[in-house]
């Protein structure tokens, strides 16, 4: 016998013992937009394996941003090298399914929930939560990470002004009134700022919409922002610069400059909880407080940004061993490690108790905030007719230009009502 | 004579198999895909659709009427107006400076050539800090003056001459080392010649010497400037992400087809924009060719 032959034998009898044991063992791959994300994602998929040794996950290279997150979901679509599982932005999320669904390449997550019991899902699930990932009534993705925006204020300045840190103000009229006061305090203070001129998306349109009770489409998807509260959302924008020294900048530039001290109240996502905690340090004392709303009612409410995860896999086995990791994800555990790592709200009940977070809220105020708020969020929707970023990016120039006063809020509101119309059909 | 033919043919056989590595590279490479982009411009396409619609000439048709894309159009003109000129000129000026020194020439061409090294996404923050309306050193020198605060990244009629002086910032330093090398290629005894018929003076040298000897040199960066300033993308994608309408033509392309997913107008789009690019580098090219010089 020739060595190369025996060789051959020996790796032979090898692979026949070594792929029974492969067999055993579920590869997964999941895939999510942002890449500072891999921060919280990396932990929980390590913490899954630990209890699930037969699962094996890994993450694809993260894209920027959703948006191109999603393009790379719709590429792999065409080219049918689909990951198992995947993050998808909630305002991404019915343009996503409206175009897998007809491709056969996504799976609806209602059977699993189903399977699993009525107790487990109102046990981990609020009604609120599970919306945000229902798509005409079918439960296509879970919510994984939840945001609604938040007041975050510094409170030197807040006590400069005569205004009470420990009771801020819950409507737009007296934290303009409060910001206007702010702004008064310095040449290089401003007293508000509401990005919602340079956001990326609309999340801060619909907020303002929502706290008023309003909707940004009616049922037959006609522009229904076309009214009394859309002209008061403009109007407000406009006094933010007017009366509260509010600067058109960047998202970033506006950010550096509240945790450099000089902005008195400003709004953005509990996710940029610890990033805006440690710009601040010992500066100033920063503190969060819920976002004003104007109307109180069943109606009004904030939007819920962040991302569901879908499942994508057509292989049985694989979306049996998916379905144990979404629901792990969406389990207390990791949405414990979301939340120490970002601030985002945690999606799954019981990550509140004692046993999981109680202690860290109770020794970080703070982040206590947008668990507050929980039972106000609403969902982030997309504008029917798949076009809802170019519609933002449209709507976005127009609010900026009404701000800057080049456009009277009515004249602003009458373009954004057209332009709107003009690209959901 | 009847052997010729089967020879030639041998001939013609082993020539296409010699060439063949390169055309089917350069098929695969180019060729294909601008056939591909092509067909795409004359349709719907949206990524992951399952049915496509031949639009014939609608898509170009719309590109014309589309304000986003003419602001676009409007916004790169400007910008290659201010680059061109400025970065050509500007590393011009600097690569007879920094040739004129003896012993702190190197420490000059690393200095300028820096910016070029440098990855812009990283460098964002920095311009964002710098031009910041009120925490940014350039205000701070601006009010000093008695300015106003000035938003840079963020007033429209501002956005565009902003990020032409960091696109200026970001080309400057490649064209002085190009500069430099087609000035170390001047042979010395035409300026000691020159001295000898009575042009003495700097301008005189400059004017008589340096410049017409530096024709080809001119060209070479003056192109290359065009096509990087068409090409403007990155400064748009990381500053300002096409807000304050600072859209150019790269970004609207990249808005439509990896934003909004209309790749069949995105298709379009880019063949206008490559049609642009054409058009500049050959007049560019045709009308310096006559002028210039080669030694």
């Amino acid at each position: 016998m020739s060595m190369l032959k025996r060789t051959l034998i020996a790796a032979g009898a090898l692979a026949a013992f070594a792929v029974p044991a492969l067999a055993a063992e579920v590869k997964l791959e999941g895939f999510h937009a942002n890449p500072a994300f891999a921060r919280f994602h990396g932990p929980i998929a390590e913490a899954f394996m630990k209890k699930h040794p037969e699962i094996e996950v890994t993450y694809r290279a993260t894209s920027p941003s959703y948006n191109e997150a999603h393009q790379q979901i719709l590429r792999s679509a065409v080219t049918n090298e689909l990951p198992d599982f995947y993050f998808s932005g909630y305002h991404l999320l019915p343009e996503l399914v409206e175009t897998l669904e007809k491709r056969d390449q996504i799976v609806d997550l209602g059977s699993f929930l189903t399977e699993e019991g009525e107790d487990f899902v109102t046990e981990n699930y609020a009604p609120r939560m599970l919306a945000l990932g229902q798509i005409e009534g079918k439960q296509w993705g879970l919510a994984f990470n939840a945001s609604s925006p938040l007041m975050y204020y510094n409170a030197d300045l807040v006590k400069q002004a005569g205004g009470d840190p420990e009771n801020m103000p819950s409507d737009w009229e007296s934290v303009m009134a409060l910001a206007a006061k702010i702004n008064t305090l310095g040449d290089d203070i401003t007293g508000i700022s509401y990005d919602v001129g340079t956001w990326p998306d609309d999340w801060l349109w619909q907020a303002a919409l929502y706290q008023q009770g309003a909707r940004l489409f009616d049922g037959e998807g006609d522009v229904a922002f076309g009214n009394e509260a859309g002209l008061k959302s403009l109007e407000l924008f406009r006094t933010f610069v007017t009366d509260g020294g509010m600067q058109i900048l960047d998202w970033n530039q506006s950010r550096q400059q509240f945790g450099a001290g000089k902005t008195g109240i400003f709004f953005t996502t509990p996710a940029h909880l610890t990033v805006i905690t440690d710009m601040v340090g010992d500066k100033f004392a920063l503190r969060t407080a819920p976002f004003p709303l104007d109307d109180k009612g069943e109606m009004s409410g904030v939007p819920t940004g962040g991302n569901a995860v879908v499942m994508l896999t057509k292989d049985e086995a694989k979306q049996k061993a998916a379905w144990e990791y979404i629901k792990f994800a969406t389990g207390p555990e990791a949405q414990k490690i979301v939340v120490e790592m970002t601030g985002y709200l945690p999606t799954n009940l019981r990550t509140v108790e004692t046993d999981y977070l109680g202690a860290f809220y109770d020794a970080n105020p703070n982040y206590r905030t947008a668990i507050d708020q929980i039972d106000r969020s609403l969902p982030w929707v997309g504008y029917p007719g798949g076009q809802s970023v170019r519609v933002w990016n449209t709507q976005r120039e127009i609010i900026a230009a009404v701000m800057r006063g080049e456009k009277t809020p009515e004249e602003g509101l009458e373009e954004m009502v057209q332009a709107t119309s003009q690209m959901m059909n | 004579m009847p052997t010729a033919l089967p020879s030639a043919r041998r001939e013609l056989f082993s020539g296409l198999l010699f060439s063949a590595p390169a055309f089917i590279l350069l098929s695969l490479i180019h060729i294909v895909p601008l056939l591909t982009l092509i067909a795409l411009s004359f349709t719907d396409y949206e990524l992951g659709a399952l049915d496509v619609r031949w639009l014939g000439l609608d898509n170009f048709a719309r590109a014309f009427s589309d304000p986003v894309f003419q602001r676009a159009l409007r916004n790169t003109l400007l910008y290659v107006a201010i680059v061109i000129p400025g970065s050509v000129l500007l590393g011009l000026l600097i690569a007879l400076l920094v040739h004129a020194r003896k012993r702190t020439r190197s420490i000059y061409e690393v200095i300028y050539f820096l910016p070029v090294t440098s990855t812009l996404v990283a460098m964002a923050t920095v311009w964002q800090f710098l031009l910041h309306p009120r925490l940014g050193p350039v205000n701070g020198f601006l009010k000093s003056l008695g300015f106003p605060e000035i938003a840079f990244l963020s007033e429209p009629s501002l956005v565009i001459p902003t990020l032409a002086v960091i696109g200026l910032w970001q080309m400057v330093g490649f064209n002085m080392i190009l500069f430099l090398a087609g000035l170390s290629t001047i042979p010395r005894d035409l300026y000691d010649a020159a001295e000898v018929d009575g042009a003495g003076g700097a301008v005189d040298r400059f004017l008589r010497i340096t410049w017409p000897m530096l024709g080809p040199t001119t060209m070479f960066v003056t192109v290359t400037t065009c096509i990087t300033a068409f090409k403007v993308f990155d400064t748009v994608a990381v500053l300002t992400h096409g807000r304050g309408g600072s859209e150019v033509l790269l970004y609207a392309i990249y808005l439509e087809g990896f934003h909004y997913f209309k790749m069949g107008y995105a298709a379009a789009l880019t063949l206008v924009f490559l049609a642009f690019i054409l058009v500049f580098s050959i007049l560019q090219a045709r009308r310096m060719d006559r002028k210039v010089h080669y030694a």
